[in-house]
C-alpha cells in the first residue's frame, strides 16, 4: 500500500487558491438578474403577546417591494418538533423571534424599512433557568404543542433515556464511587461566512435555494413538507450552495431565515437575499447546546468501571432544533468511552425563553466528554490510581462491542493514551502542583458515518472525457474542511490520472446523486469510499476501452513511422498482453500492461485511448460511473442501542497548564492531540483538522461563552466573544495514530470533529493538578479560579 | 442610509473654519476605529465628518526638552519607535496592544484619547508619564494636564471648536522608568477588562516618586493617588508593593463595576495584584535603558 502516488501525500489544497484570492463566490458575492434584500424584524421581548404590528410606514419607503408579517403568510409550522411558525403573529418567546421580514432594493433600505415597523407588545412572564422552567409554578413557553393540544410542562416530550446492565449491581461492585456537577454553556460556532440564502421561483413556483448548508438534500425534505403545508405541494426545489464559508453544524437545519426568504421570494416573485450580518449571527443563529449533569460513577479495586449514570438537563430555549437531539450522540461516549458494564443516562430538555440551538462541532460530544473525563478524574483520585493509569484500564479495545452496541473495528486508543504520556513526560511533571500541572482525557467519535437517517449513504458520479479530465459531481460540501483535496487525491489515485485533471463540482441537487449530509465527520470516509468504487467502474469502463483501441493506436503509430522511414520494421509483439482488461492498469495517466508496466510499446497515455474511445468508431462512448456507497450499519433502536457507524474514532488530548494562583489565569503550554484516523489521507490537511479543532477546545474550555441575560444575548460581536484569534495559538504537539482501517477509503477514517472533544476536560483536569482546585463549569474563567481559589483557602 | 459628508482639509485654519461654519453638526475623524464603529452601532452620523488625516504635519515623535508626540501619530508609529519603547515605556505597552496591526495601523493617540473611553489604552500610561494635552483653536493654543482632561466617560474638556494637536511629556520622565500591563482574555482584538499602569523613580532601592494609573476602574482613565503617595520614600520591596496594589484597589482610588467583561471584585484582586507587577516591570525599564 505505501507505493500511492497521491494518496497519503500532503498535497497543497486544490481549490483553495481560488478561496485565498477573492476568486471564489460565497453566498456573499452571489447576485441574481432583480434580485431583492431581505432584512427580518426580531422581537424586543423574551416573552410577549403582540398586540399589533403597524407596516404602514416600512410599505411607504422608496424601495421596498414587500414587508410580511405572521398575517400575510400561512401559518405553518416548521423545525424539529414543529412549535415553531416562520413569522410569528401572536405571541413571542425569544429575543429572536422572527416578527415581520421585508424585502427592499437594496440592503440599507430594508434594514431602514425594518425599522420603521411598529410593533406593540404585552409583556408576559418569562423563565430562563431550566430548573426554574421544570417546576410546576413557572410560566409555560408554549401553551399547546404542534397539534394544538394544551401543554402542561415546559419538559419536552423526547425520549432520551439510556439502560444497559445493572447499576444497582454495578454499585454493589464498587469499591469507589464519586458524584461530580458539571455544565457547559452556550458557544457560537463562529463561521467566518455569516448565514445566508437566496431563494429563486421559475414562473411555475419552482424554487432554486442558493444557499450553505452541508446537507442539502435535507433541505429538500424540509422545504417539501413546508411547500406541501403553504399550496405548493410537488413543486420541484433544487438546492444550490455556493462554496460554504464555514459550518461547524450552524448549516446542518433549515432556519427560519430561509423560509422567509421564500416568503419574500413568493411575494415579489423576484429572487431575494437574506444574509446575516454578524450580530444576527449571534443573535439569531442557533449555538452551541449547554447542558448540566449530574454524574456518578464507580470502579472495583483494580480501577475497573463499574457503572456509569448520569442525568443532563438542557436548556432547550424557546423552540426545537437540533440542539434538541444532541443527547442521541450524547449517549455515545456515555456508553461506550471507556469499557463500562452498566449504564444509565437520561436528558431531559426544558424550554425557556432563551436563544434555542442546534449542531456543533461534536454534537453533544464535548459536553458529554466534558462530564465524564471530569468523572475520570474524580474517580481515579477517590481510587488511588493515576488518571492516566486509570484511563488506561478501561480503555476500549479492538473487537469491543459496547454497551450501546457499537462494534469497535480498528481502534489505537492504546498508542493515543501512550502518545499523551510520552510527549507530556508525564510520569516526571504529574502531581508536582505549585501551579504547573498536566491532565488529559479522551474521545470516542463516529468516524465511519452516522446512520441518523434510514439510508447513511453518499452517490458519486465520475466523467472522463477525451483528454482524460475527470469530472466529479460531489453530493457533499465544500465548507473549508479541505474535502475537495481529499477526494481529488483519491480519484486521481483509484482512477490513475494526476489531481490536476480532476475537477469537483459540488452542492447541487440537480446534479448530485443524494447524499446524507457533509456532517458527522463522515464526508471522506463515505465519499472516499463511494469514489473508490465509481473510479473502479470508471477505470473498467477505461479499459474496456483500451482492449479495444490499444492494438489500433499503436499499430496506427507504426504505420505512420513506417511513412516516414521505409526501412522501419514493425516489432513483432504480443497482443495478447493487452487483450483483457484485467490484464491492463492505468496510473499517473498512463495505460499499460500489468506484467511490463514498462513495455516499451504498450504503455501508452490514457487520454489517446480516450479520444479514440470517445471519439472515434466502437462501442464506448461514454466513460461515466457512478457509485452509491451505503455502509453496513444500523439506526439505533428504539433503546438507542445499535452500531451506527462503520468505524469509530479515538484519541486523548493531554495539556500542561500553567496557573497564576494571584490572578487565576490558566496559560496552555503545551497541548499533546494524539488521533486515531485510520490513516491521514493528506497529513498536511489532517493537521489542520487537529489543530482548528483542539485550538476551538481551547476557547470551549477558557474564553468562550455566549453571555445570555433574561434571554438577551449580551455580547453579539467578537469584540465581547472572546474567540480566541491567531495571536493566542498554543503549542500543540498533534500526533497521528494510524492503525488502518480496513472499512475506510485507503484505510482513512473521519477526523473533522473529534480534536475538540477532550480539549476543554483535558484542561479542567490540569488545572485540577495544578492547583488542586476543580472548575465544572465551562469557560474557566479567571474569576472561577481565583473565586475557587479563595474558598478553598 | 446612514449618510454624512466628508471633508478633509489639509490645514488647521481650515478645520477651525469647517468646525465653524457646521458647529455640532460635525465631528472631527482621525484613523476612525472609533468614530466609524459608532456610526455603524447607532446608526447615527453627524452631518459631516471632518478628517484630520489632510494634516500630515502631526504626525511625529520628538524629544526636544521633554517629549512631543503629534496627535495624529499612529499607534503603529508609537509602538516601532525606538524612543517610546526604552523611555516612554508604559505608552509602548499600550500603544501596542491596540486593536490588531491593522488597527494600529490606522488609530491614532489623539482619537484614543479624544474619545475618551475608561478603556482607552494610551490613556492609563500618559497619565503615569505626566502628559499634557495641547489644544488648538481660532484663539490659539492652551495645554491642559491629562488628569484633568477627562471629565466623564466619553467626554473631555475639548471645545466644540479646538483641535488636540499634541501630547507632551516632560523632560524629567527621563529618569522614570514605566510600564502598562493591558488585562484581557485574549492577545488582540480585546478591550482591556482592566488597565494598569505605573511609573517610578529610584534613588538607589528607594522610590523617589511614583504615579500609578488605573483604566476601566471607574467612569474615566485615574491616578491612584494614594497608592503613590504611600510608594514615596518607601523602599521597592515586595511588602511595599503589595501595599501599595491594596491601596490602588481600594475604594479610596478607584471604582470599579461590574460589566459584561468582569466583575468589580475581580477587578480589583487585579489591581492589587498587577500595581506590583507593573510597579516591578517599570523599575526594570530603568536599568534597562
Amino acid at each position: 500500500m505505501s507505493d500511492h502516488l497521491f494518496v497519503g501525500k500532503s498535497i497543497p489544497r486544490t481549490i483553495e487558491a481560488d478561496k485565498v484570492t477573492g476568486k471564489a463566490v460565497y453566498i456573499d458575492d452571489m447576485k441574481r438578474p432583480g434580485m431583492l434584500y431581505g432584512k427580518i424584524l426580531y422581537s424586543r421581548y423574551a416573552h410577549a403577546r403582540i398586540k399589533s404590528i403597524d407596516t404602514s410606514r416600512a410599505k411607504k419607503l422608496a424601495g421596498v417591494r414587500a414587508v410580511l408579517t405572521g398575517r400575510d403568510i400561512p401559518d405553518a409550522r416548521v423545525g424539529f418538533l414543529k412549535d415553531q411558525t416562520v413569522l410569528k403573529k401572536d405571541v413571542v418567546r425569544q429575543f429572536r423571534d422572527e416578527v415581520a421580514a421585508v424585502a427592499a432594493i437594496s440592503p440599507e433600505i430594508a434594514a431602514e424599512a425594518v425599522d420603521l415597523i411598529e410593533v406593540e407588545y404585552e409583556e408576559l412572564p418569562a423563565v430562563f433557568d431550566p430548573f426554574e422552567a421544570m417546576k410546576e409554578e413557572a410560566p409555560l413557553v408554549h401553551e399547546v404543542d404542534a397539534r394544538g393540544r394544551p401543554v402542561k410542562s415546559n419538559m419536552l416530550p423526547l425520549p432520551w433515556k439510556f439502560e444497559a446492565g445493572d447499576i444497582e449491581q454495578g454499585r454493589k461492585d464498587s469499591a469507589f464511587v464519586v458524584t461530580d456537577n458539571v455544565s457547559t454553556t452556550w458557544v457560537n460556532q463562529c463561521c467566518m461566512g455569516t448565514s445566508g440564502c437566496i431563494a429563486e421561483f421559475d414562473t411555475s413556483n419552482n424554487l432554486t435555494l442558493y444557499n450553505q448548508t452541508n446537507v442539502i438534500f435535507g433541505h429538500i425534505g424540509r422545504i417539501t413538507e413546508y411547500f406541501s403545508q403553504i399550496g405548493l405541494k410537488g413543486k420541484k426545489i433544487r438546492v444550490v450552495n455556493a462554496i460554504v464559508g464555514g459550518s461547524f453544524g450552524t448549516k446542518l437545519d433549515t432556519d427560519i431565515y430561509e423560509f422567509i426568504s421564500i416568503q419574500l421570494a413568493l411575494k415579489t416573485r423576484k429572487p431575494v437575499k437574506i444574509l446575516f450580518d454578524r450580530e444576527e449571527e449571534f443573535q439569531a443563529l442557533p449555538p452551541r447546546q449547554p447542558a448540566v449533569f449530574t454524574i456518578e460513577q464507580g470502579c472495583d479495586r483494580d480501577g475497573r468501571l463499574t457503572f456509569r449514570k448520569c442525568e443532563a438537563i438542557l436548556d432547550n430555549g424557546a423552540y426545537t432544533s437540533w440542539g434538541a437531539t444532541t443527547p442521541s450522540v450524547m449517549i455515545m461516549p456515555m456508553s461506550s468511552l471507556y469499557r463500562v458494564p452498566n449504564v444509565f443516562f437520561k436528558a431531559t430538555c426544558v424550554y425557556t425563553n432563551n436563544i434555542y440551538c442546534q449542531a456543533m462541532r461534536g454534537y453533544g460530544n464535548p459536553q458529554a466528554t466534558f462530564a465524564v473525563e471530569t468523572s475520570m478524574d474524580t474517580l481515579a483520585e477517590a481510587a488511588g490510581i493515576d488518571p492516566l493509569e486509570f484511563r488506561m484500564i478501561n480503555r476500549n479495545h479492538p473487537g469491543d462491542e459496547t454497551p450501546m452496541r457499537l462494534k469497535i473495528t480498528s481502534c489505537g486508543f492504546e498508542e493515543c493514551i501512550n502518545a499523551v504520556k510520552e510527549k507530556l513526560k508525564w510520569d516526571e511533571k504529574k502531581g508536582k502542583q505549585k501551579g504547573r500541572g498536566l491532565g488529559m482525557a479522551s474521545l470516542i467519535h463516529v468516524a465511519g458515518g452516522a446512520r441518523v437517517t434510514r439510508s447513511d449513504g453518499h452517490g458519486m458520479v465520475v466523467k472522463v472525457d477525451e483528454y482524460g479530465h475527470v469530472d466529479v459531481i460531489e453530493s457533499g460540501t465544500d465548507q473549508g474542511q479541505g474535502s475537495p483535496t481529499v477526494i481529488t487525491q483519491i480519484v486521481a489515485e483509484a482512477l490513475g490520472v494526476r489531481p490536476e485533471d480532476v475537477f469537483l463540482t459540488f452542492g447541487d441537487t440537480a446534479l448530485a446523486l443524494w447524499d446524507a449530509g457533509t456532517h458527522a465527520s463522515r464526508h471522506t470516509f463515505m465519499a472516499g469510499n463511494a469514489a473508490v468504487r465509481a473510479c473502479a467502474k470508471a477505470k473498467k469502463q477505461i479499459l474496456d476501452m483500451a482492449v479495444e483501441h490499444m492494438a489500433k493506436i499503436i499499430k496506427g503509430g507504426f504505420k505512420r513511422k513506417k511513412r516516414k522511414d521505409p526501412d522501419f520494421v514493425e516489432p513483432d509483439l504480443d497482443y495478447g498482453l493487452i487483450a483483457d482488461p484485467e490484464n491492463l492498469d492505468i496510473r499517473d495517466r498512463m495505460v499499460f500492461p500489468k506484467k511490463d508496466p514498462d513495455h516499451p510499446y504498450f504503455r501508452i497515455p490514457v487520454s489517446q485511448v480516450l479520444r479514440e474511445g470517445l471519439l472515434g468508431s466502437g462501442e464506448s462512448k461514454v466513460v461515466v460511473a457512478e457509485a452509491f456507497y451505503d455502509p453496513p450499519t444500523e439506526m439505533l433502536d428504539r433503546e438507542f442501542k445499535g452500531n451506527l457507524s462503520q468505524t469509530y474514532a479515538f484519541g486523548a488530548s493531554g495539556v500542561e497548564v500553567e496557573v497564576d494562583e494571584k490572578t487565576g489565569e490558566v496559560k496552555i503550554l503545551n497541548l499533546v492531540a494524539a488521533h486515531d484516523v485510520g490513516k491521514a489521507m493528506n497529513p498536511t490537511l489532517l493537521l489542520g483538522q487537529i489543530y482548528g479543532a483542539a485550538y476551538t477546545g481551547v476557547g470551549y474550555g477558557l474564553t468562550e461563552e455566549i453571555k445570555v441575560v433574561n434571554g438577551r444575548v449580551m455580547n453579539p460581536s467578537f469584540r465581547d466573544y472572546q474567540m480566541l484569534t491567531a495571536m493566542d495559538v498554543v503549542p500543540i504537539e498533534p500526533v497521528i495514530v494510524e492503525p488502518m482501517d480496513e472499512d475506510g477509503p485507503y484505510g482513512a477514517k473521519g477526523v473533522g470533529e473529534p480534536g475538540l472533544v477532550p480539549t476543554a476536560p483535558a484542561i479542567a483536569n490540569a488545572v485540577y493538578d495544578a492547583i488542586g482546585v476543580r472548575i465544572t463549569d465551562l469557560p474557566i474563567t479567571p474569576e472561577k479560579v481565583l473565586a475557587a481559589l479563595k474558598e478553598k483557602g | 442610509m446612514i449618510e454624512y459628508d466628508y471633508k478633509k482639509p489639509e490645514s488647521l485654519e481650515e478645520v477651525f473654519g469647517l468646525l465653524k461654519e457646521y458647529g455640532p453638526r460635525a465631528a472631527l475623524i482621525a484613523g476612525g476605529t472609533d468614530v466609524m464603529v459608532n456610526i455603524r452601532n447607532t446608526k447615527k452620523a453627524p452631518e459631516v465628518l471632518i478628517s484630520l488625516r489632510g494634516l500630515k504635519d502631526l504626525r511625529y515623535i520628538k524629544k526636544n526638552n521633554g517629549y512631543h508626540i503629534g496627535a495624529l501619530t499612529t499607534h503603529r508609529m508609537l509602538e516601532l519607535s525606538e524612543l517610546v519603547k526604552t523611555e516612554l515605556s508604559a505608552l509602548y505597552d499600550g500603544a501596542s496592544c491596540i486593536g490588531s496591526v491593522q488597527v494600529r495601523n490606522v488609530a491614532t493617540i489623539g482619537g484614543n484619547i479624544c474619545n475618551a473611553a475608561p478603556s482607552a489604552d494610551t490613556a492609563g500610561p500618559l497619565l503615569v508619564l505626566d502628559a499634557r494635552v495641547v489644544l488648538e483653536g481660532p484663539e490659539g493654543r492652551r495645554s491642559v494636564p491629562i488628569y484633568e482632561f477627562f471629565t466623564g466617560t466619553y467626554k473631555t474638556v475639548r471645545k466644540q471648536d479646538e483641535v488636540l494637536v499634541e501630547f507632551q511629556i516632560p523632560a524629567e520622565m527621563e529618569h522614570f522608568g514605566s510600564a502598562y500591563w493591558k488585562y484581557s482574555r485574549r492577545k488582540a482584538m480585546n478591550l482591556p477588562i482592566l488597565g494598569v499602569s505605573v511609573s517610578l523613580k529610584l534613588d538607589n532601592e528607594t522610590i523617589s516618586d511614583a504615579r500609578i494609573g488605573l483604566t476601566v476602574a471607574a467612569p474615566t482613565p485615574v491616578r491612584a493617588y494614594k497608592a503613590e503617595e504611600f510608594l514615596k520614600e518607601r523602599q521597592l520591596t515586595d511588602d511595599v508593593l503589595k501595599e501599595a496594589g491594596k491601596i490602588a484597589a481600594s475604594p479610596d482610588c478607584c471604582s470599579p463595576r461590574d460589566s459584561l467583561r468582569g466583575e468589580a471584585w475581580y477587578r480589583r484582586e487585579i489591581i492589587e495584584v498587577y500595581v506590583a507587577r507593573m510597579a516591578r516591570i517599570a523599575a526594570e525599564n530603568i536599568k534597562n535603558r
